[in-house]
């Protein structure tokens, strides 16, 4: 063990080739299970340089346990999971955004519950580093958004000890634990992008996080009616609320090519889409016990439920491959306890002008 | 060849936090349970705060629930802790 001495301070290890460093590094459990990649000082070096940060540069104080995220840690995360000096803007913003009160990310990363963070990047920066939001949107459909996931996820195991039957309580979890990143086609639609929605303004690039559990794929083939496409989407919300949590938070739907061209056609904004899934994805209490959960129905069986606390909590992302009546449904990981949060890559969008 | 590679892990340690002096014995004690609130819980805490009153001679057994099971503790809880000698919680579903 060496301290380094230009400029990061994490202790170094001498391995003898690329092979025993991936026994290192598993032997450590410092992995996610996969090979990982070397972090040395040179590639460390290169993202903090394309992100203009200093090792030392606080990322953020995780809420809970008072720990302090740097930069030249998140850094040798993100090298780890593959990613290019381009791809840690992205990284570090997804984590401040993670950090922040509201996202609850203690619970998030620690409940039974198993969910995983859904990253949404929007802006200029898909493009700049190859992010693909057609084929494949939700899986490994690039480079770019399987590494950026994976690099949030190894940070969360090695930073914060979020591992299974550790901080990490999880009792099944989801393939999503790996990576869960895409990019929004926002040149083939018509529609504002997410970050826009959501208050960062137009031509800035930004991230979403969300605590999400699985998607959930819907198939509707059979109609061109904006309200019968919807109407499939908020039927497996309504889904979820039976067998899942009933209680409303943010949820995400995808919206692929063949299904949006419709939507857009009859002149339906996002917004439009939120009200009416706000309208139709509600259920009665008392529908538990149609699916054996009549002991926690009680007194309450015309309580309404609904899937959205207001329809502002809907995320509507379009992306997909061209063809397809397909979508997806991914709901939270437990209601409101978490917020999504989304924050712009490189810019400071609520901060105070400089006085004087 | 030989590659120097970095340590992933928060070398960074919490500041200002010391564990609490752990108590001999838990005789004439009082003895805190913070709930996360789950229905599981309910049984388990009946069963420990009894197996502490006949077993240990525990003088008292406070109950508190937090108002989000998956959220710290509310501050009032952690007011009411410094009144304590010993804290029970954890994942309770």
């Amino acid at each position: 063990m060496q301290t380094n001495k230009v400029g990061l301070t994490s202790k170094t290890y001498d391995v003898d080739d690329f092979a025993a460093a991936q026994e290192f590094y598993h032997s450590n459990g410092w992995t996610d299970g996969l090979p990982v990649v070397p972090p040395t000082e040179a590639a460390v070096e290169a993202c903090l340089e394309w992100g203009l940060m200093r090792p030392d540069q606080l990322i953020g104080i995780e809420p809970v346990r008072a720990q302090p995220i740097t930069a030249e840690k998140l850094a040798i995360n993100a090298v780890m999971a593959g990613c290019l000096p381009m791809h840690f803007p992205v990284v570090a913003t997804a984590w401040q955004a993670m950090m922040k009160e509201e996202f609850l990310l203690h619970g998030v990363t620690s409940s039974t519950g198993g969910c995983a963070i859904l990253v949404i990047i929007n802006g200029p920066i898909r493009r700049e580093i190859g992010a693909v939001s057609t084929f494949n949107a939700l899986a490994n459909s690039d480079r770019a958004t399987a590494v950026i996931g994976r690099a949030l996820r190894l940070a969360l195991i090695n930073l914060l000890d979020v591992r299974g039957g550790g901080i990490d309580r999880t009792t099944l979890g989801h393939p999503g634990k790996f990576s869960y990143c895409l990019a929004e086609d926002e040149e083939d639609t018509v529609w504002q992008p997410l970050s826009l929605v959501r208050g960062i303004p137009e031509g800035l690039s930004a991230v979403t996080v969300m605590a999400a559990l699985a998607p959930r794929q819907i198939m509707n083939e059979w109609t061109t009616e904006p309200k019968e496409i919807l109407e499939t989407f908020a039927a497996e919300m309504r889904a979820n609320q039976r067998h899942y949590s009933i209680y409303g938070g943010n949820y995400a739907i995808v919206i692929p090519k063949q299904l949006r061209e419709h939507i857009q056609a009859a002149g339906w904004t996002k917004r439009d889409i939120a009200e009416f899934i706000y309208e139709r994805a509600r259920i009665r209490r008392g529908e538990w016990a149609d699916v054996g959960k009549a002991a926690i129905v009680r007194d309450r069986a015309e309580k309404i439920h609904t899937a959205l606390e207001s329809p502002d909590h809907l995320l509507v992302v379009a992306a997909g491959g061209p063809a397809g009546g397909f979508g997806a449904v991914i709901p939270p990981w437990m209601g409101s306890k978490t917020k999504a949060v989304t924050a712009a890559i490189g810019a400071c969008v609520d901060c105070e002008p400089p006085k004087g | 060849m030989t590659l120097r590679v970095f340590d992933p892990t928060n070398e960074t340690k919490m500041a200002g936090i010391e564990p609490a002096v752990r108590p001999f014995s838990l005789q004439g004690k009082t003895v805190g349970f913070i709930s996360n609130g789950k229905e599981g819980t309910t049984g388990y805490f009946t069963q420990l705060d009894r197996m502490l009153r006949q077993d240990l001679g525990v003088a008292d057994v406070v109950w508190r629930t937090k108002s989000n099971y998956s959220a710290p503790a509310d501050p009032h809880i952690i007011d009411d802790v410094r009144n304590w000698h010993a804290v029970v919680t954890g994942v309770g579903d």
